[in-house]
């Protein structure tokens, strides 16, 4: 009997998450902060590559990095009637999520994290390569889009990108950055926002 | 043009600034649409980056425990709705304020909750009926509501007033619960309305303190949440309710305004 009623709850999930496959993530948060789990895991399915990508970026850790996959989206569940989507894309809001918890994963466990510049001088962000067991056909999307941005990264001197790296992901302040690199703070003010600028021209017309 | 802050709107983009400067840097926007402008373009590049990194297949075991996470929840959220009463006795006058609605309802599931365990039907029916007629006819405030919460007595429901501490000393609030139970009720008022970008987390601290949830507060400062737990709630030493970033923190990182043993 127990089978036969998890198949079915099975049937009924798989169904209510094919219903929702094509509604936009800001509809599917508002039918979670309602209670439903079938549109939290279409969510799931839409980011949860992305939000591991980032959560191991950060740690560098593939276990803790799944705990904090996980964590984030029972953050969603528990708090999506928080998102205001007057503020921005609800993917904004989740990868904020993802990214102060690893942050605050990596300051309490200290947690090596991946080296800001590679031996040979290559910014890990450029140099990752895709797991090898992703299904590319589902994430080529993903994948796409993450190579438009490398390349917009690429155009970056390597100075300007270090700092808006360091500050993103790590979550090192303004001072920290500085003090790590040596450099004046109003350097780092300007490498940041120049960064920043030449990114947002070499990717107008993407929609983040 | 204030320089000094302006040079801040980058780091306010990666969010990679301390608490007090980005209050500043949120006060500054509040008050020039102008940089609020700047800080869009910046956000557009900055709103890339988790872009940059390569997705990541997760392995199938980690949607499996946060579906089997979220059904646990799904379903005790559907029983205690179940024992709120669905139909108003009062029509219109319950509309007229949604939160007191609520404050009833979960009096009234703390007392269906009692009354499952120890048979005291007939002095928690009458606690019912008294806050039915001190929220309805009186249209008291939910702390009027807080001090007049059933006291279980013997049973072995406890009924926990929440201290609050120097920071939010209006605060006030009550938790109940079986401690041998892994769920509980946790009312509170008296908390501001937090700026975005902030949330209220509610914390069960035994060896460790871990998450009860995350808790949005009302206009007037008021609050209900269910909290469920992996833990029997006796098994933790006090809660205590902190202010954390947006989307609660792995453990307290920011004020705490509310601290009580169990």
């Amino acid at each position: 009997m127990a089978q036969i009623k998890n198949a079915s709850d099975a049937f009924v999930r798989s169904n209510n998450e094919k219903a929702l496959s094509d509604v936009p993530d800001e509809s599917l948060v508002a039918q979670v902060a309602r209670g439903n789990s079938a549109a939290l895991e279409v969510l799931y399915d839409r980011y949860a590559s992305r939000v591991l990508g980032i959560s191991l970026k950060i740690l560098g850790e593939q276990a803790l990095a799944e705990d904090i996959l996980q964590e984030t989206f029972w953050r969603v569940w528990q708090s999506a009637a928080t998102f205001q989507p007057q503020l921005g894309p609800f993917t904004g809001w989740l990868f904020r999520i993802a990214r102060n918890l690893a942050i605050d994963a990596y300051r309490r466990r200290n947690v090596r994290p991946q080296a800001f510049m590679g031996a040979n001088g290559v910014d890990p962000i450029l140099d990752a390569t895709p797991d090898p067991d992703m299904n590319v056909a589902e994430q080529a999307q993903l994948i796409l889009q993450s190579q438009r941005v490398r390349k917009a990264l690429g155009l970056l001197p390597g100075v300007q990108r270090q700092v808006i790296e360091m500050a993103y992901f790590y979550g090192m302040t303004r001072q920290e950055i500085a003090q790590a690199t040596g450099e004046a703070l109003g350097t780092i003010h300007t490498r940041a926002r120049l960064a920043l600028q030449k990114l947002r021209e070499e990717l107008s017309g993407e929609d983040f | 043009m204030d320089s000094h802050i302006e040079e801040l709107l980058p780091f306010y983009t990666l969010d990679a600034l301390t608490n007090e400067e980005r209050e500043l840097v949120e006060g500054y926007l509040a008050e020039h649409p102008e940089a609020r402008a700047r800080v869009q373009e910046l956000q557009s590049g900055a709103s890339a980056l988790p872009y940059a990194v390569s997705p990541v297949e997760p392995p199938g075991q980690v949607k499996d425990a946060l579906i089997r996470r979220v059904t646990a929840d799904a379903q005790a959220r559907q029983r205690t709705e179940a024992r709120v009463p669905t139909k108003p006795s009062r029509g219109g006058l319950w509309l007229e304020d949604l939160f007191r609605v609520l404050s009833l309802g979960a009096a009234t599931v703390a007392i269906l909750w009692a009354f499952a365990l120890n048979g005291q039907i007939a002095r928690l029916q009458e606690q019912v009926a008294s806050l039915n007629d001190q929220v309805t006819a009186q249209s008291e405030s939910l702390d009027e509501l807080i001090r007049n919460l059933p006291q279980t007595g013997e049973s072995d429901i406890i009924s926990v007033s929440l201290k609050s501490t120097e920071t939010q000393p209006r605060a006030l609030g009550q938790l109940i619960a079986d401690p041998n139970d892994q769920s509980a009720m946790l009312v509170i008022s008296g908390l501001p309305p937090l700026e975005p970008g902030q949330t209220y987390q509610v914390w069960l601290i035994g060896n460790a303190p871990v998450s009860a949830g995350l808790l949005t507060v009302d206009e007037n400062g008021q609050s209900v949440l269910i909290i469920t737990s992996e833990e029997a709630i006796g098994s933790f030493n006090s809660v205590g309710i902190s202010i954390e970033p947006e989307g609660g923190s792995m453990e307290p990182t920011g004020e705490i305004v509310v601290l009580s043993e169990l």
